[in-house]
């Protein structure tokens, strides 16, 4: 089913506005978009003149961010090519902060993909790294084939409505299967640019990470703030596409899936260091991201 | 800016509307508004036995977003329903049709949410269970909310709640009997499930149908075959409602 679907598809360019990147980041972002938008009559279309009690206010700011949404999908590949990390340099040459950290990244990184900030950044970035370096590691994708099948039977235990969630589970395993057989880069690089495909990716993502942390609810519930249960968290902040994904999903879904990730952290801290932080800890990643507050990209090691 | 529906959209809805075509599931049945369009159904729930809604029959649209399943369908009754979390115009208000940000109902208890495994199914079973028990904490309809809880924190002395509701239910199965539909009355033929034919036209595609699919422990046998058959054909009643020209004029 997925022959359809050739590489570079929906490639757009990429947009390298540093302003345009913070501005338009992922979901949380799109939020306060809107509301400095809504400061802007000329710029927001939707805005009431005054205030009009038989206009539902929620909605309009419901239509307001679905149009920023749509704007992101159109000029965003949910994968982008891959691009020379120079790409980044020149990205924030006006910016000695963090031109000094991509500096620090140059002799360990030569390599950038980045992804659609829609909120689903983490996970598709996670999933197509993955799974490309499974390419290149057959052994690896036996492994996570038979992890997958076996997780179907646990998300039902979790009490996910076995009707869906086997849809779900179905899609990933025939592009599991489909990459065993016939497994390219651009074949990953096609599937995680399908809409239909590589959301459904991610939504799965999502339930292995919320039946991670529900299972192991006991240890997680610290870690959780205002006031919330695991469940809830899950409920809110896992389960719903477009959701950010934090650090506690991180935790989560290495742990669950058994792989190794490093993310790097480029941010407003003094120096030219950059943080990094190996999930789960103390293990072998295989998968490099990049993190700027509120987003992730992929990174690629120097050979 | 008109969204194309994903095609994440179609592939959910056509499965789901086959499931439940080819396996009603208790309380509701459902059809097509428009034969060529999946965004947009309509559904029939059954008032549950033993409560004041039994023997009811509640028609509703259900529009799903062109992002489904990512984001949640909305319903909205076009028979009359006097409910706390209805709003006058029809539009039901319940937490699993939510999307989780930035709810605009606050104060509402945190329960069922939205995610993409939530479907047709999952959300009318929840609507049927919220007939009888509504959410006074964010209610879309103040007077009826405080109608019911005077009714309910007098143990049905005031009736004012009841009597409203048993009125409604009573003119709704006018509309039963004109679709040509039975109303399940007893809580052991509101549940009794219809058997998936044998010779079921053949499955394309996806083997969804796992026998301890939606189990509940309250099947009570199938001694009584007649019956179910019987009831079967009403569920499956989709069709007989096709065949009238009902639909599309609820006003709004």
């Amino acid at each position: 089913m997925f022959s359809d679907i050739k590489a570079g598809d929906t490639t757009p360019t990429h947009n390298h506005s540093s302003v345009r990147d913070w501005i338009v980041g992922d979901a949380c972002t799109i939020h306060y978009t809107v509301m400095e938008q809504q400061h802007n009559a000329q710029e927001s279309p939707t805005k009431p003149s005054e205030y009009d009690p038989d206009i539902n206010q929620d909605e309009l700011i419901k239509a307001q961010e679905k149009q920023i949404a749509e704007e992101i999908k159109a000029n965003t590949a949910m994968i982008g090519s891959l691009d020379d990390l120079s790409t980044l340099e020149q990205e924030y040459s006006n910016d000695p902060v963090y031109s000094g950290k991509v500096k620090t990244l140059l002799p360990k990184y030569c390599n950038v993909r980045r992804t659609r900030p829609d909120g689903n950044c983490f996970l598709r970035g996670f999933i197509f790294a993955y799974l490309e370096y499974c390419i290149h590691h057959r052994d690896e994708l036996a492994r996570f084939k038979k992890y997958l099948e076996g997780s179907k039977e646990e998300l039902f235990e979790m009490g996910f409505p076995k009707f869906t969630t086997e849809d779900f589970h179905d899609m990933f395993m025939e592009v599991v299967s489909d990459l065993e057989g016939s497994g390219s880069v651009d074949r990953v690089e096609a599937v995680c640019n399908d809409g239909g495909t590589s959301d459904y990716l991610v939504v799965y993502l999502r339930l292995l990470i919320s039946s991670h942390l529900q299972k192991n609810a006991e240890f997680f519930s610290f870690f959780i703030e205002g006031g919330r249960t695991v469940e809830e968290f899950c409920k809110q902040e896992v389960e719903p596409m477009y959701r950010e994904c934090d650090h506690l999903h991180i935790v989560a879904l290495t742990a669950a899936v058994g792989v190794g990730v490093r993310v790097m952290y480029l941010d407003r801290g003094e120096g030219a260091a950059v943080a990094s932080h190996d999930f789960p800890e103390d293990s072998t990643p295989v998968i490099h991201l990049l993190y700027r507050p509120g987003h992730y990209d992929i990174l690629y090691n120097k050979a | 800016m008109a969204v194309q529906p994903s095609s994440s959209a179609v592939r959910a809805l056509s499965l789901e509307y086959r499931g439940l075509q080819d396996e009603p599931v208790e309380g509701f049945c459902v059809k097509l508004l428009n034969e060529d369009n999946l965004f947009e159904w309509e559904v029939a729930i059954f008032g549950p036995p033993d409560t004041l809604y039994q023997g009811g029959y509640f028609k509703a649209h259900v529009k799903f977003p062109p992002d489904y399943p990512y984001s949640p369908p909305s319903v909205r009754f076009l028979t009359k329903v006097w409910h706390p979390n209805v709003y006058e115009n029809g539009d039901l208000c319940i937490s699993i049709l939510h999307p989780p940000v930035d709810d605009p109902q606050s104060g509402e208890l945190p329960c069922e949410r939205w995610n993409p495994t939530q479907n047709v199914r999952t959300v009318l079973l929840s609507v049927i269970s919220l007939l009888n028990e509504p959410n006074t904490y964010s209610p879309a309809n103040v007077d009826a909310s405080v109608m019911y809880r005077r009714w309910r924190d007098s143990k049905g002395k005031d009736k004012e709640y009841e009597n409203i509701i048993r009125k409604q239910v009573l003119s709704s199965r006018g509309e039963a009997e004109r679709d040509g539909v039975v109303v399940p009355l007893t809580q052991e033929d509101y549940c009794i499930k219809t058997k998936v034919k044998p010779d079921a036209e053949p499955v394309d595609m996806y083997d969804f149908y796992d026998d301890d699919y939606d189990i509940d422990d309250d099947d009570d046998g199938d001694d009584d075959d007649d019956e179910l058959s019987e009831n079967g054909e009403a569920w499956v009643g989709v069709t007989e409602i096709d065949d009238g020209d009902d639909s599309g004029n609820g006003e709004s």
